[in-house]
């Protein structure tokens, strides 16, 4: 659906984005993650055709979005990370603008704009001026306006940033539901535990390149080689750690007050033999866990705290 | 028929907020009052059974001057905003990646404020009606006036777009507009008076090749054609200023030549906004970046 191939775009020396590749496919959710500047936002302006790029190829739906972008405005909506409303309008009117704007008939305007309404769960403010909307449901609205047109790839641009965490939740239900309804999608965001649980596949951008891209499990796998154990004891730590060095896939053995951590390269019999051995010598253990790997650790890791660039 | 989405919604929001209420009520008011001061000032004299024959031409000059000079301050107020308010509501970008075209959005704009010039205009038509009370002023004088009302509004408020897609701000762009305006105005006039003094010593005759940009000289130049090139036309207050060429029918006469070149300025300029406002546009001014 979307196909992206050495992207880059100039402000004069700063590459924004910089030798960009990436891959939709249809039906895809792609959560686009990434450090403030790293080049999430430019990226999606090009392709709804909002910035010119310097160079590369960007198609949408097989159609070349840099030279014929007029043909391919149809197939995206596009969400901004900004609520983008006319205050003075009234929220029926508002929706009832935009599809004017892509000629949907009179006929379909009024069904089209009921069902929004509801999807988005704005039905009962319907007749409300948007200016007397709460955060949350501006950012709804401008979800349905971004749907009008019925488009095959939605573009939004951390469409939950600032909303309280019912909003999000909200938020995530809504997506959910687009998720059914078939719809491509390519979303931005720093709530990457909700991506991680919403995305098919997720492409971790630093300094306008992508640096890992996967399905979530994929990129766990690329980043954490080797598993983590932690282990807690009520006593015994020194010794505790001379029976784990007896084993040849347990490595980097960090310790703290009571706990172990260390690296474990091995199967999950080779787990009950290191606990086994704990147990049998005698080393009081209170928990005894393999560490999963989340999102922000991968963000963090690949991205090298990109905020402090 | 499709109408332009963003004129349509334009003349709702405008037409709901008091702000419109506010300016025609300010603007009859204005027109009213003029109105009424000639009529006073020309019946002082209640017990003359004669008619000033002046009266009618008098009252028709005022307001239509009156008149003139709202409309070229309304005008760009009106317009100057328009793009730069998009921007700083942050719902350029959203009209931008709909099919709508660029020059679509610019026409738009455009339209929806000459709609409300026109209101004005229309709205003015019965002040017009005292004039008709005394005759001399025919209704082809009446409508040459309006036409002319009309196309400088659009030539004013296409200066008002234009610099509202060139400048982020709106108050940045009103600025620039009047500023310009201003000069179209005044500047010309000075720039004028100094060259036909320098180079003709006030020996000219004729309409000022520069004042085809200036819609005061083309409104008093029309004022002077109407009442025979003798009457009404202010900038022939001013020594050595012809508001007419010379011997006055030889040729197009000037202020529909300003005309012309009214719509021609506003033709480029809504042509250089909506260039101005295509993200993906190619520049003007392109080749000067290559090396």
């Amino acid at each position: 659906m979307l196909e992206i191939r050495n992207l880059h775009k100039k402000y004069g020396r700063f590459n924004a984005v910089n030798d960009l590749n990436l891959s939709i496919k249809e039906g895809e959710i792609f959560g686009f993650v990434g450090p403030n500047g790293a080049g999430k936002s430019t990226t999606m302006k090009i392709i709804c055709g909002l910035l010119p790029a310097t160079s590369g190829e960007v198609s949408v739906d097989g159609v070349d979005a840099l030279r014929h972008n007029n043909k391919i405005k149809e197939k995206i909506g596009y969400m901004p990370d900004f609520f983008g409303v006319y205050d003075d309008l009234k929220v029926d009117e508002y929706l009832d603008f935009y599809a004017s704007i892509y000629k949907i008939k009179e006929a379909n305007k009024r069904k089209t704009i009921s069902d929004l309404l509801e999807l988005v769960d704005l039905g009962h403010k319907r007749d409300a001026y948007v200016d007397n909307l709460s955060r949350g449901m501006k950012q709804r609205l401008c979800l349905a306006r971004s749907l009008i047109h019925n488009p095959r790839l939605l573009i939004l641009d951390e469409p939950a940033s600032g909303l309280d965490p019912r909003a999000r939740v909200e938020m995530k239900a809504i997506l959910k539901n687009l998720k059914d309804m078939g719809k491509t999608i390519l979303i931005s965001s720093h709530i990457l535990s909700e991506l991680a649980e919403m995305c098919t596949s997720i492409g971790v951008i630093d300094n306008g390149k992508i640096v890992i891209s996967g399905t979530v499990s994929e990129i766990m796998q690329q980043i954490y080689s080797k598993k983590l154990i932690k282990i807690k004891v009520n006593d015994k730590l020194e010794e505790a750690v001379l029976i784990l060095k007896e084993f040849p896939f347990i490595e980097k053995i960090t310790t703290g007050e009571n706990l172990i951590q260390a690296g474990f390269d091995g199967g999950d019999e080779d787990m009950s033999r290191v606990l086994n051995a704990l147990v049998t010598r005698a080393i009081p253990v209170a928990t005894f866990a393999q560490l999963d790997g989340n999102l922000e650790d991968v963000f963090m890791k690949v991205t090298k705290g990109g905020e402090e660039r | 028929m499709i109408i332009n989405p963003v004129l349509l919604k334009e003349i709702k929001v405008k037409m709901r907020s008091w702000k419109a209420v506010g300016i025609i009520g300010g603007y009859l008011f204005v027109l009213a009052a003029v109105a009424l001061f000639i009529t006073y000032a020309n019946s002082v004299d209640m017990y003359s059974s004669t008619i000033n024959p002046q009266f009618s031409i008098g009252a028709y000059t005022g307001i239509a001057v009156i008149q003139f000079i709202l409309i070229l301050f309304i005008a760009p107020a009106l317009t100057a905003g328009a793009v730069a308010g998009e921007r700083e509501r942050q719902t350029l970008d959203l009209l931008l990646c709909t099919n709508l075209a660029p020059r679509s959005i610019v026409i738009g704009k455009l339209l929806a404020s000459m709609s409300h010039i026109l209101i004005l205009i229309i709205a003015s038509v019965p002040m017009f009606s005292i004039v008709f009370l005394y005759g001399g002023i025919s209704i082809v004088e009446i409508s040459q006036l309006f036409g002319f009302y009309i196309v400088t509004a659009i030539m004013a408020g296409s200066i008002g777009i234009f610099f509202s897609t060139y400048v982020k701000r709106t108050i940045a762009a009103t600025v620039l507009t009047y500023a310009l305006g201003i000069f179209m105005c005044f500047g010309t006039i000075f720039i004028a008076v100094f060259y036909l003094r320098i180079f003709y010593n006030f020996d000219y005759q004729n309409y000022f090749p520069l004042f085809y940009i200036n819609p005061l000289a083309g409104f008093s130049s029309l004022l002077t054609e109407q009442f025979g090139g003798q009457y009404g036309g202010i900038l022939n207050m001013i020594p050595g200023l012809y508001m007419v060429n010379n011997g006055a029918t030889k040729g197009m006469a000037p202020w529909l030549i300003n005309t012309y070149v009214n719509i021609a300025i506003s033709v480029i300029m809504l042509f250089l906004a909506a260039m101005k406002i295509n993200p993906v546009r190619g520049s003007l001014f392109s080749f000067l970046k290559k090396r």
